[in-house]
């Protein structure tokens, strides 16, 4: 199992403000890139990075390109991870797409991973106004051709439904052969198996248990291996999987750590998505960490950071609805929030179900920056050196098992 | 082996496998209506799907069925809240994303419900 940082550059208000401080985002960009810096010194695999816009305190980060090239300039081999670049064409027109991600692959020396995804907040839809119904259609049109435009010399030119361009010569070309490694945001069981018959990498956003991600796992090598029809040109076989991250001397010292921000994450992510009151934000004006304390005080919800709770309690109270139990999940387990001892314990359940990459969401809610570095700083020299050491005895040899047989050229960093 | 030959009902798994053929033929319209006749008989097997709430959130429910994606091939509006679940297709085009996307989501429920 290999290892990310994922970011989505949250910042709550401060409680009580209707606006930030004067340099809160210069605050969080900043901290971020010593974080990578950091982790990328300690031989973390991936950083992962959303693309988001409007989500005022959820996610201020809707230039990740231009973060991965400060990143390209200050690592030497981590993995720069778009998690995810929003390919409808009212975000991005396809050619830009293809020239910002051969442009970042060359200036970080063939280091770019291809997140693509579609957004499903109506602020992001209707703020650049793209279409609900559409936007998976959308997705699909303008990933392929971002690839073809990526291979292609001259690019041959597109007539679609959703983008029309005349033959052009799209340049630069990346440096990976053909293309860097494609993946595709996946909250859903349906997506992970959508990335799998495209020959994509599951950028596993919903937050999966060691169960479902056996299940899921077993299914997806199974369609890349018999049902595959690749989307672009080399396949990227590659479950990935996001968890809440944070470490501590003692367990009481993590959950300390962690503070609000997994109960934030997820309560903000919930804002922000739920089809009736994520249209409704009313931009530049309310403070989501207001509602997040309110609502804290009335459901007690932080009452699960004061202490770690089992499988079995999570489960009882847990919601049906895949996402929404995501988002439960997200904000009640500590998968790899605790000591050494614990986060070891935990991780080795998804080793043992062949994950191929675990990301963990660090930077979150109100979490500090130093405690970020100091987790960051303690797996990086106390567990990253075991879970590599099996990666490359164990995992490697299972995977070519798995995709023994698979004729498509396969281009991935796993 | 398939999912697909999970699937108890033979003439269900017969209709998912022509929609099966139908999408990887590239013919991803064609596949969404196909889709669409295998839903039908789904809840001609499990016809509790059809009144099936779930509560993402306390106090907060929605029909199970709102789960299948709307991609063009929906929910005629009021059909699910009065129980009689009706497609209305409002698109005549489709991408096989979308295909693929129901397609999971059609063989995910007809094994976990056993249909």
């Amino acid at each position: 199992m290999k290892f990310g940082l994922f970011y989505e550059l949250q910042l709550p208000k401060p409680a009580g403000e209707a606006q930030w401080g004067p340099e809160d985002e210069k605050r969080i960009y900043h901290d971020m890139l010593d974080q990578v810096e950091l982790a990328d010194s300690l031989g973390f695999d991936y950083v992962f990075e959303v693309e988001h816009h409007f989500l005022e305190e959820y996610s201020h980060s809707s230039a990740p390109e231009m973060v991965m090239a400060a990143l390209s300039q200050r690592t030497k081999n981590i993995r720069l991870g778009h998690g995810i670049v929003l390919t409808p064409p009212g975000y991005n027109h396809p050619a830009r797409v293809a020239e910002r991600i051969s442009a970042l692959d060359i200036l970080s020396g063939g280091r770019v991973e291809f997140g693509s995804g579609e957004s499903a907040s109506e602020m992001e839809l209707g703020g650049f106004g793209v279409e609900r119904g559409l936007k998976k259609a959308m997705w699909e049109e303008c990933t392929r051709e971002v690839s073809n435009m990526m291979v292609q010399t001259p690019y041959q030119g597109f007539q679609g439904e959703f983008f029309d361009m005349p033959p052009r010569n799209v340049i630069p070309k990346p440096l990976q052969d053909p293309h860097p490694p494609l993946w595709v945001a996946a909250s859903r069981r349906e997506t992970t198996m959508l990335a799998a018959r495209f020959g994509m990498g599951s950028l596993g956003f919903g937050f999966e248990t060691p169960d479902e991600l056996a299940e899921r796992t077993n299914e997806y090598y199974r369609i890349v291996r018999e049902e595959c029809f690749p989307i672009g040109h080399a396949i990227n076989p590659g479950l990935a999987v996001l968890t809440t991250f944070m470490m501590g001397k003692t367990d009481e010292e993590a959950l300390t750590r962690s503070a609000n921000g997994p109960a934030f994450f997820s309560h903000s992510l919930g804002y922000y998505y739920n089809p009736v009151s994520g249209g409704k934000h009313q931009p530049g004006e309310k403070n989501i960490y207001d509602d997040f304390l309110a609502q804290n005080e009335r459901d007690n919800t932080m009452s699960a950071r004061t202490g770690f709770i089992g499988e079995d309690e999570i489960r009882k109270g847990e919601p049906k609805d895949e996402v929404q139990r995501a988002l439960y999940r997200a904000a009640r387990s500590g998968t790899a929030v605790g000591t050494v001892e614990r986060v070891r314990e935990t991780l080795k359940t998804y080793e043992d179900n062949h994950l191929d990459v675990m990301i963990f969401v660090a930077q979150c809610g109100d979490r500090r920056h130093e405690d970020i570095m100091e987790s960051i700083e303690l797996f990086g020299r106390e567990l990253l050196p075991e879970f590599k050491e099996r990666h490359e005895a164990e995992h490697a040899k299972w995977r070519r098992e798995q995709l023994a047989g698979v004729d498509f050229p396969v281009n991935s960093s796993i | 082996m398939s999912r697909v030959d999970r699937i108890q009902d033979e003439k269900l798994r017969a209709l998912v496998q022509d929609a099966f053929g139908i999408m990887r033929r590239n013919q991803p319209t064609e596949a969404m209506h196909g889709l669409v006749v295998a839903l039908y008989r789904l809840l001609e097997v499990r016809p509790e799907l059809a009144t099936e709430q779930l509560e993402p959130r306390p106090g907060w429910k929605m029909p199970f069925l709102t789960r299948w994606p709307q991609y063009g091939a929906n929910w005629k509006a009021g059909s699910l809240a009065a129980g009689k679940p009706e497609i209305e297709f409002v698109r005549d085009k489709f991408a096989l994303s979308e295909v693929i996307t129901c397609y999971e989501f059609l063989l995910d429920t007809a094994i976990k419900r056993q249909a």
